[in-house]
């Protein structure tokens, strides 16, 4: 195996290292109700990530994936405290979730603007309209049957593994066998190519971001579901988190390079070192500078390898 | 007649590049488009590929009007373009650049195995130097205009645009991509053919039209015309020789490079021409002199003193510049101003008191433009505003305001007209009788002849032959190629 195709892998191997240093230092790590509480907490900011994966490709980015979160949590808990059904109230979730991505795609596009600014505006907007629409206060009163969602079983693992699981091979099949998948890395690559190439990159800008926002939308109500409340205050914080996945998974924010095993690998890098965290009683802010100073070694290597690639 | 261009006018800002734009193309024709830089001919294909709307005039296809909003149109009326600067996706493989587009698709998924084996056998069949499997941003500069090419063959088009398509390539891909060009033309396929190597009009042009400022001032049939008279309509005079030249007398010595594969000197007032094909290590030569690719071994002196070079900045102090042969990507800033770019490689010279000093670098720009004659705007204009010509002309301007004393130019006229050619070499001689050392990277070879004092030819890494002025091109091929 050559260098390169050992420095690709090394998210994946800072993984396995990951698990089996916390498997040695604490006895409580390798247990089903441990591990099961990992994928549970992972789980919505993988599924956000899955979303920003296909933008980061793109060459675009996504802050307001956060306050969308919240938005659509919100939104959603509101439509079944309201008596409405559970699955009403899950499609009204992703579907304002798919609504804010349409709305993100459409500035950057139409406007020219970039997505840096644009979703800087959106995350505001949509968090004030959250607020208000909430009137600030937690929505109560949800279904019973919500809190399968998030942490029901099935087969003795976690429901939201199975989700998980399911979003993340659709989202693999589409980035990279299908026409939207590759036209997605295209534009990331070389915007001026795929324009040439007769590509209408406008569209397809449009769709990667409106799926990414019914991820968000899904994933909120996964985070509702657990916290059996619609919550207007989710997700803060949340985008970092996301784009930090998928860089350490070998996303790159110039577009052209990021993959959906590389962004689940990065999602539960952090994932582990949050819950290892907890388990060896390491101050949690301090989690907080490891995260940081790994998504710049990891970027760094990343740099370092294709350099050497690529003369 | 499948192609009638006619009165086309096209304004970017306030520069007209075309004022009657003329061009009438049949199938089955390789019709050859001449002109200086800046005469309009990428823009008048790029408004039949669809990349630009024209503003007035008229353009007919397939006996209709037509009017390309964007390049999906212009693919789909079966109209391609093969880019002077190769338009590739880097990240995505030499297939999926291909393909890109036109993807091949088996239900809602791609068919990515047809697609490869398609890519492949297109490759086999013309013995491209690609894998199909290759990403993009490996290939050299002649793989992606290769990768271009499969491109434009792959889309089973009626016209295909060429835009110097050659400049690229080796001798041997050359021949092919002329091998092409005759087979689609025996397909009844219309070639625009854009050069400035006239030698290959010899090789395939059917018809030629000449634009000159934005205009089409000639069209025949290129069997009527001789080389003199074809550039006589590019330039308006008559031309017979690019550049002539006298030699000085030498004077001290300036650069002492000794590395291996290369040892050679250069003295004060010599301009030394370095010839040999695509891939002999000219380009590698100027990149380890400049400290790109710094040398693991050997000495280079400056003006006698021994210089360590390990990065372009050590290279500057040291004296050394050099002007590459890709201008775009590694010679100018395209955003940024004239005025920007020309004080780029020498901020220090209009710094006062550690703050920019507007008005000293006004000067400097505008004492280049004068000095180079560069067509422009004026100081303010975006580099990436100006023809080929006279984007290399800025670079030249950059490169002596941080005054050094080595120079070293790597294929210096490429892309550019025959006026900008003589204007370059002019400068290029000023240098020298300045007492600076001039190397001079070229595969022009009637150029080498003409402003060389002694032509070094290199082949696979190393320098095999030091040739005098008198020597022909023909000697120079034969070390390049043979030995």
């Amino acid at each position: 195996m050559n260098s390169s195709a050992l420095q690709r892998l090394l998210p994946f191997f800072s993984l396995i290292a990951l698990f089996v240093i916390l498997s040695i230092a604490s006895p409580y790590f390798l247990t089903a109700t441990n591990l099961s509480a990992v994928v549970r907490q992972t789980a919505v900011i993988n599924i956000m990530a899955l979303g920003m994966t296909l933008i980061i490709v793109s060459g675009g980015i996504d802050l307001s994936v956060g306050a969308i979160l919240a938005f659509s949590g919100t939104v959603g808990a509101m439509a079944m405290s309201s008596g409405q059904p559970l699955w009403v109230g899950i499609l009204v979730g992703i579907g304002c979730g798919l609504a804010w991505g349409w709305i993100n795609g459409v500035l950057t596009t139409w406007l020219k603007i970039p997505p840096f600014i644009v979703t800087l505006g959106t995350l505001g907007i949509a968090r004030g309209l959250t607020l208000i629409i909430s009137g600030g206060l937690p929505v109560v009163g949800l279904p019973k049957e919500l809190a399968f969602l998030g942490e029901g079983r099935v087969f003795g693992l976690p429901f939201v593994l199975l989700v998980l699981l399911v979003c993340a091979a659709v989202t693999h099949v589409i980035l990279h066998q299908t026409k939207l998948g590759r036209y997605t890395y295209a534009i990331g690559s070389n915007v001026h190519a795929a324009v040439y190439a007769g590509i209408p990159v406008s569209r397809y800008t449009i769709g990667v971001y409106a799926i990414s926002g019914a991820l968000c939308g899904l994933a909120s109500m996964i985070e509702t579901s657990r916290l059996m409340t619609g919550q207007p205050t989710a997700g803060q914080g949340y985008e970092l988190q996301v784009i930090a996945a998928v860089v350490i998974g070998g996303g790159s924010l110039t577009g052209g390079e990021g993959s959906v095993i590389g962004t689940l690998i990065g999602a539960f890098i952090m994932g582990l070192l949050a819950n290892g965290s907890d388990l060896l009683g390491i101050n949690p802010y301090l989690q907080q500078a490891i995260i940081g100073a790994i998504i710049i070694l990891a970027v760094a290597l990343d740099e370092a390898r294709k350099r050497r690639f690529s003369s | 007649m499948l192609l009638e261009l006619s009165g086309i006018e096209k304004r970017f800002g306030g520069v007209r590049a075309l004022r009657g734009g003329e061009l009438h193309a049949d199938a089955g024709q390789v019709h050859a488009l001449i002109g200086e830089n800046g005469a309009g001919k990428s823009t008048m294909m790029k408004i039949i590929a669809g990349m630009h709307r024209r503003d007035a005039g008229s353009m007919r296809w397939q006996g209709g009007e037509v009017d390309f909003r964007k390049p999906a149109d212009a693919h789909d009326a079966g109209i391609a373009m093969v880019h002077q600067e190769s338009l590739l996706a880097p990240h995505l493989t030499v297939a999926e650049n291909v393909f890109l587009g036109r993807e091949r698709v088996s239900g809602p998924l791609l068919d990515q195995a047809r697609m490869l084996a398609t890519a492949r056998r297109l490759i086999e069949e013309h013995r491209f130097p690609l894998q199909a499997d290759w990403r993009v941003e490996r290939l050299s500069p002649a793989q992606k205009q290769l990768v271009e090419i499969v491109r434009a063959l792959h889309g089973e088009s009626r016209l295909i645009i060429f835009d110097e398509p050659t400049s690229s390539l080796s001798e041997s891909e050359t021949v092919e991509v002329f091998r092409l060009v005759k087979q689609l033309r025996a397909s009844g396929v219309a070639i625009l053919y854009i050069t400035h190597r006239l030698a290959e009009l010899d090789e395939i042009a059917d018809k030629v039209t000449v634009l000159r400022d934005g205009e089409t001032v000639h069209s025949a049939d290129f069997a009527d015309l001789t080389t003199d008279q074809i550039v006589h309509h590019m330039v308006g005079r008559e031309v017979e020789h690019i550049y002539e030249r006298e030699p000085l007398e030498p004077g001290a010595e300036v650069l002492s490079v000794d590395l291996p594969g290369a040892k050679f000197t250069i003295r004060a007032g010599e301009i030394l021409g370095i010839g040999g094909l695509m891939g002999a290590g000219r380009t590698e030569l100027c990149q380890t002199l400049f400290g790109v690719t710094p040398a693991t071994e050997g000495e280079i002196r400056v003006d006698g003193r021994p210089v360590v070079v390990r990065s372009p900045k050590e290279a500057v102090q040291a004296g050394i510049a050099l002007i590459t042969e890709d201008r775009q990507r590694t010679g100018l800033a395209l955003p940024l101003p004239l005025r920007e770019n020309v004080t780029l490689a020498n901020l220090t010279g209009v710094t006062r008191r550690g703050f920019l000093n507007n008005r000293e670098e006004m000067r400097v720009a505008s004492d280049s433009i004068e000095r180079l004659r560069i067509r422009t705007d004026g100081t303010e204009q975006a580099a990436g505003k100006l023809s080929g010509g006279n984007q290399q002309k800025i670079v030249i301007a950059k490169w002596l305001y941080a005054n050094p004393r080595v120079m070293l130019f790597d294929e210096p006229t490429r892309g550019i007209d025959v006026n900008a050619k003589r204007e370059v070499f002019s400068l290029m001689e000023e240098m020298a009788r300045e007492g600076k050392a001039i190397l001079m990277v070229s595969s022009e070879l009637p150029e080498l002849l003409q402003v060389a004092d002694r032509i070094l030819v290199m082949r696979e890494g190393s320098v095999v032959a030091e040739l005098p002025r008198s020597t022909t091109q023909e000697e120079i091929m034969h070390h390049a190629a043979v030995g």
